[in-house]
């Protein structure tokens, strides 16, 4: 068998099982995390691709939050229908986006990692100290669906996974194009890349600006979904989580980002009742995968075929 | 309200914040300095630090002046072991160090959320007595601690300038390959200087929570005015954690009471925030090549 229809097969399978799944279970839970799944992987695929660029930032899910905050206010202050709000959050994440962008992005490593932790934490200050905008700590509740039929679960997993195949396959394909590639190189040596004619700045200011504005439609989502905003749905740790997500799947391939979403999101709904352990496994995960597998879980993957291939070469043509 | 009582009282507070962000800060420059590791986990061995005197004074009832430096170097010598478990792996890898370390501070957080619970708890006062120096106010409490982080600097500093280790350190901070050559033993330095970063870091959790209170949750501040301070003065400088620590206490002190504590965490985190952007190595750092 050529790749190709092998290929051809293992997408159909997935989009099969993407779309039949909620079928299979009437179980109001499960379709809850599947909802929460979909609406995640784009806020860590658009992570990933600032990561792609060599850059760790811990402050995306504030942009969420810009999403979130946007499109609730223009809906329930404003009365505007919930596309205009979608609008509104992911310019508003972009605009703010496109502000910071220029001048942060020209820090490299540590610094760029450090100044994302105490914008993250402006962010959630400014959510909390503007209450008469943002309702303050408390947050906003009874925010209404995006459309009055959205109120099922199940409904709301297909409305959701429509943004997801949109905006991950934007990720995937950005990637696999010439643009994704120029990304590829200045992450490997910036020096190098701008030498080869890569506009390095420009580069990683319209990826960061793309991928805030991703992050601002899934927070926007989210906020419609589960029918609350808080700030402390934004903070440093959420952005941390993403974080996670990226590198326990393995920051090299969108694939690891999408296997830790699923991995990060399903974990913690299943062990609810144990919210201080899970943190504790998570840290001791994080750790793990930084000090001995810091290429995640692919690289884990990987490895383990090449050790099957070089015990049974037979079997692996 | 400028008048000279409350300047002077403000001026004695923001003595005793700078001292305690010093001691944080310094720890975590010497760390990044000598082994590039950046200790997300910083602000949870300055809680350790905290809880460890709170046991002995209240659950032991130890003496005051016995409790503190015992309660420090213990946890130090503690942490000797998750410097063996953790973060050896991390040395001269600046990047996997963060993430890492990140991981690792939300163990010992929540690990303490399990063993202790959230509430918070006060060690008792050391003295309750108030010294008038004119119309000021100085809590004898107050003086003591000041004088405590005082004097852990002056003899950091003895340690730094005046030991063939302190020597070492400085050396391999510099150039850890030539320091290598010329029979540095940077496994023993390494264990050296994490030694004395946890007990500086400690001893200022300690005296935080005799200032504030105890809980698992008291790391997180420290680690974050261990940030300011660090990039402020330039991370790695060790005359730059001094002046950094300085300005934020002072500032904190000054802006806080007479304009709110929001009015003074935005304007550092701008001031912060602005300093990155036109000169990222700090105020007394020295930039990468």
């Amino acid at each position: 068998m050529t790749p190709q229809p092998r290929q051809r097969l293992l997408w159909i399978v997935a989009a099969v099982f993407l779309i039949g799944w909620p079928w299979l279970t009437e179980d109001k839970f499960l379709h809850h995390v599947g909802v929460l799944i979909v609406i995640t992987s784009i806020a860590a695929a658009s992570l990933h691709l600032i990561i792609r660029t060599g850059h760790v930032s811990l402050c995306h899910t504030a942009f969420m939050g810009f999403g979130a905050y946007g499109s609730t206010i223009s809906v329930m202050q404003f009365a505007m229908p919930w596309p205009v709000g979608l609008l509104v959050g992911m310019g508003l994440a972009a605009g703010v986006a496109a502000l910071i962008g220029p001048i942060v992005l020209r820090l490299t490593g540590k610094y760029f990692v450090l100044i994302t932790f105490l914008l993250g934490e402006v962010v959630r200050m400014a959510i909390v100290e503007n209450a008469a905008i943002t309702g303050g700590s408390n947050g906003i509740f009874n925010i209404p669906p995006p459309f009055p039929f959205l109120t099922n679960n199940r409904a709301y997993y297909y409305f959701a996974l429509a943004f997801a195949v949109l905006g991950v396959g934007f990720c995937a394909r950005l990637l696999t194009s010439e643009f994704g590639r120029a990304m590829d190189a200045v992450r490997e040596a910036e020096r190098l890349a701008e030498c080869s004619g890569v506009p390095v700045i420009r580069l990683k200011v319209t990826v960061f600006i793309l991928a805030c504005a991703l992050a601002g439609m899934a927070g926007s989502l989210q906020a419609h979904y589960i029918r609350f905003v808080g700030p402390e749905a934004y903070s440093g740790f959420q952005s941390l989580n993403l974080v996670v997500m990226n590198v326990i799947g393995g920051m090299s391939s969108l694939w690891g980002a999408m296997l830790g979403t699923v991995f990060m999101v399903t974990l913690p709904e299943l062990l609810r009742g144990y919210v201080n352990l899970q943190q504790i496994m998570f840290g001791a995960i994080l750790f793990a995968t930084m000090a001995f597998l810091p290429g995640g879980l692919i690289e884990a993957g990987r490895r383990v075929a090449a050790f099957l291939r070089s015990r049974w070469p037979s079997t692996a043509s | 309200m400028f008048n000279a009582t409350i300047l002077g009282q403000v001026f004695v507070n923001a003595v005793g914040l700078s001292a305690i962000y010093i001691l944080v800060a310094l720890g975590f420059t010497l760390l990044f300095g000598i082994m590039r590791v950046v200790n997300f986990a910083h602000g949870e061995f300055a809680m350790l630090g905290a809880f460890a005197l709170f046991h002995l004074i209240k659950d032991w009832h130890w003496p005051w002046l016995l409790a503190l430096p015992v309660g420090v170097t213990a946890v130090a010598l503690a942490s000797l072991l998750l410097e063996w478990l953790v973060f050896r792996w991390f040395y001269q890898r600046m990047f996997e160090s963060m993430i890492g370390l990140l991981g690792l501070n939300m163990m010992m957080m929540f690990g303490a959320v399990l063993l202790w619970d959230v509430h918070e708890r006060n060690i008792p006062a050391i003295s309750n007595e108030v010294l008038m120096l004119g119309d000021i106010i100085v809590p004898v409490d107050r003086l003591i601690v000041v004088a405590i982080a005082v004097a852990a600097l002056a003899l950091f500093y003895a340690f730094i300038r005046g030991t063939r280790a302190g020597l070492a350190m400085r050396a391999a901070a510099q150039d850890l390959e030539i320091a290598e050559t010329q029979g540095v033993d940077t496994r023993r330095i390494y264990k050296i200087a994490f030694f004395v970063a946890i007990l500086l870091a400690a001893l200022a959790g300690a005296l935080w929570g005799q200032i504030y209170a105890v809980s698992p949750l008291l790391g997180e501040r420290p680690l974050l005015m261990a940030f300011i301070v660090v990039i402020l003065g330039g991370m790695g400088s060790i005359p730059g954690a001094a002046l950094g620590g300085l300005l934020l206490g002072f500032t904190e002190s000054f802006v806080g009471t007479f304009y709110g504590a929001a009015a003074s965490a935005f304007l550092t985190f701008g001031v912060v925030i602005g300093l990155l952007i036109v000169r990222p190595w700090g105020i007394l750092g020295t930039p990468e090549a």
